[in-house]
């Protein structure tokens, strides 16, 4: 009985079980994946070996690396902040209480529950210059007469506003919960004290929902560098390289190159970026 | 539970374990479900046919077909190869990449030994098929694949808008240059703007290039990619030949470009096969060329009449080099190296491309694009466009140039390239600097693949 106590006192003892799961499911691809990223792999040749960092090399002095860098900034930037923008708009504006405003919401949160492969084949479709009802009928209507996917400039407005379409309502949800933790009594003094609705939004609402903003970015940020679905289905990264984002470059060099050990370099840099990048933003909402 | 029932229970176990034993189980992958092999799966390809079922009995195998989208399936198919696990059997290739560069690498079993046995002279007869079938899905002398269907290069038209604007069917690609001004002119005249002279494929990927390259051809005579038009890894490397994509290619390639971008609709920088398709069986292009049978797939699932009936087949005009335009692809199967039942999943692959199941596909298609001369000049297909322009068909299958492009191992990644090079040549116009930067990837990806000493 002693010893069964003291066994009680391991906490590790319980812990070991899901520890064991964890690191088989995460850290053993991750190891496996820095693996191969140090190995020369191309399946078309037949020699395997270990080649040091030669992979991160030839992936950081290729023009196509940044080049697709590039565009995947482009996009996590223009997303992020649209997305941030349309969502604070949203969750202010249906935080306010009028009729049918649980309706309102649902239809809002809509897009979320659609997979990013599905709203890609939809917005595929409605931008199609040919057959589309936005591509072919509604935007020449207004003067707009280019084809939205196969224009390089516009093919990169496309896929920003169909993510745009897909991804805010997560954003709206994050910060609508945020809005609804801000005390009412706050908006209540500034009226007192003659505030508009303006300044209210720019003195409370905006200061509190710093940091649920925060974490709205940090994983539409993670999100946005990882997006391939969307991108693939509506461009796949074309015409040419115009959206050809890293996540679609690596995929490119694994897949159609056949180079696996650079396709898992470029795997690694993406991930190393993203760590980064949100332990940056991470250290901000925590301070 | 007394003695008897136990001794029972364990006999009966073992006896299942031994029945399943014996039954060898081959996994095959295939896009197209409920579309191809009509004879063997039947409920939208979820179930087994009473053939396939009797199949399965004669030979003690059991067929487990996955199906998937044709990019989900090509990318299971190389995971499964490089992973070496053998997990499907029998696999799905195609002529324009897969064949070359997996057999290139060993990851496919050769056929030859199989097909020279005799053992499957009544499934596949070599006579039967069209030669350019058999070499386009052989590499250094291996057969690797056997193809489902396959299909030459040809134009589809509407014969009743050509008739409409006086234009005549061209033999050459001045001539279709000539005819693509006119229909333009007409539909212009008739203040019709939603159908372009022409549909073509010019996405990103792959997608362009077995037509693009067919264009090449067709412009310098040859395979014109490398110096000296070296085809074969032999070649490249004792001619030392570097890849040359601002030569005799860019003639071809620039001809692909301005046609596309002139007479084809305003999203062609990202059209597949798919969009070609589509756009002929809504009646909104008039010309679809080089892959044929992208018109046929329209012909046969439109429900316009017009299409229908105004539709009409002609081989492709000939480039200022003599060669005719080309484009030739094959849906073929082959068998994975890594399998560990490859007798038995040779069975398989003759079930499933032997002439019965093309037969089967042929009759419920009625696609002019039968790897056999049999199934070609079938009753079904006959009927359907009348001899003479079956006969066209089998002529394009038989002057198929299938080796237009080099036969090499990086053969994949250079289609995919080039067809990336276009959908930017044309949805920007600058051809120079989509060939450079091709160009200096493919003078980087030889050069890494050891092709050259100096």
């Amino acid at each position: 009985m002693r010893r069964f106590q003291r066994f009680l006192k391991f906490p590790s003892t319980f812990l070991a079980p899901a520890i064991l799961v964890l690191a088989s499911i995460v850290l053993f691809p991750t190891i496996y994946l820095l693996y191969l990223s140090l190995r020369h792999w191309v399946i078309t040749r037949p020699n395997q070996y270990f080649s040091g960092f030669a992979n991160y090399r030839l992936v950081l002095s290729s023009g196509s690396f940044w080049d697709s860098a590039f565009t995947t900034l482009v996009f996590l930037g223009s997303t992020v902040l649209a997305t941030l923008v349309l969502g604070t708009a949203l969750a202010v504006a249906l935080n306010r209480s009028f009729p049918g405003r649980g309706v309102v919401r649902a239809l809002v949160v809509l897009p979320l529950l659609i997979p990013p492969i599905v709203a890609g084949f939809t917005w595929r479709f409605l931008l199609n210059r040919e057959i589309g009802m936005l591509g072919s009928w509604m935007l020449p209507a207004i003067g707009l007469d280019a084809s939205m996917l196969a224009n390089p400039d516009l093919a990169m407005v496309s896929i920003v506003i169909a993510d745009v379409w897909s991804r805010t309502s997560f954003m709206f949800l994050i910060l609508i919960a945020a809005l609804q933790g801000v005390p009412g009594s706050l908006y209540e003094a500034a009226r007192i004290d003659g505030a508009s609705t303006w300044q209210e939004f720019l003195f409370i609402t905006l200061p509190l929902l710093v940091p649920a903003m925060l974490v709205g970015v940090i994983f539409r940020a993670i999100e946005a560098v990882n997006t391939f679905d969307l991108i693939y289905v509506m461009t796949q990264g074309g015409p040419g390289t115009a959206t050809q984002t890293l996540s679609i470059y690596g995929w490119r060099t694994a897949f159609t190159s056949f180079d696996i050990g650079r396709g898992a370099a470029i795997a690694v840099v993406m991930v190393v970026f993203a760590i980064f990048a949100t332990t940056l933003l991470s250290r901000r909402v925590l301070r | 539970m007394t003695r008897a029932v136990r001794l029972f229970l364990t006999l009966a176990l073992a006896g299942m374990i031994g029945i399943g034993a014996a039954q060898t189980e081959i996994n095959v992958i295939s896009f197209s479900q409920g579309f191809a092999f009509p004879d063997l799966f039947t409920d939208g390809g979820t179930a087994k046919s009473e053939r396939l079922l009797a199949f399965e009995q004669e030979n003690d195998i059991v067929v487990n077909i996955e199906w998937g989208d044709e990019s989900s399936v090509r990318q299971k198919v190389l995971t499964d190869l490089i992973s070496g696990t053998g997990r499907y059997d029998v696999i799905l290739l195609g002529t324009d990449g897969a064949v070359q560069t997996f057999g290139y690498a060993g990851y496919l079993e050769p056929l030859n030994a199989y097909l020279e046995s005799g053992d499957y002279d009544a499934w596949f007869d070599l006579e039967d098929i069209y030669p350019s079938v058999l070499e386009a899905n052989t590499v250094e002398g291996n057969i690797y694949g056997m193809s489902y269907y396959a299909f030459g290069p040809g134009m589809i038209y509407r014969q009743d808008i050509f008739d409409r604007y006086g234009v005549e069917v061209p033999r050459t690609m001045e001539e279709f240059e000539l005819a693509m001004a006119g229909l333009q002119a007409g539909l212009e005249a008739d203040d019709i703007d939603d159908v372009y002279p022409l549909t073509m494929r010019a996405g990103p990927g792959e997608e362009p290039s077995l037509d693009l390259t067919g264009f090449v051809y067709g412009y310098a005579g040859y395979p014109a990619w490398f110096e000296g038009g070296a085809d074969t890894v032999e070649e490249i490397k004792a001619e030392n030949a570097r890849p040359d994509f601002t030569g005799a290619f860019r003639d071809g390639f620039e001809a692909f470009v301005n046609l596309a971008r002139e007479y084809g609709p305003p999203g062609i920088a990202t059209h597949t096969w798919v969009d070609m398709m589509n756009l002929y069986s809504q009646g909104k292009a008039v010309v679809l060329f080089p892959s044929a049978i992208n018109g046929y797939a329209a012909i046969t699932s439109t429900e316009l009449q017009d299409v229908i009936d105004g539709s009409a087949f002609a081989p492709t005009p000939v480039g200022p080099s003599g060669e005719a335009i080309q484009s030739f692809w094959s849906f073929s199967f082959g068998i994975n190296a890594a399998s560990d039942a490859k007798d038995d999943a040779m069975k398989v692959l003759a079930l499933l491309t032997g002439q019965e199941a093309l037969q089967a596909f042929a009759d419920m298609t009625v696609w002019p694009a039968a790897p056999y001369a049999s199934v070609m000049r079938s009753e079904t297909l006959i009927d359907r466009y009348g001899e003479a322009e079956v006969l066209l068909n089998e002529q394009a299958m038989l002057e198929s140039e299938t080796h237009y492009f080099p036969y090499i191992p990086e053969l994949s990644d250079f289609m995919f390239q080039i067809g990336t090079a276009a959908s930017q040549a044309v949805s920007t116009g600058d051809v120079d600097r989509a060939l450079a930067d091709l160009q200096r990837w493919a003078e980087e990806t030889m050069t890494a693949a050891g092709y050259y000493n100096d």
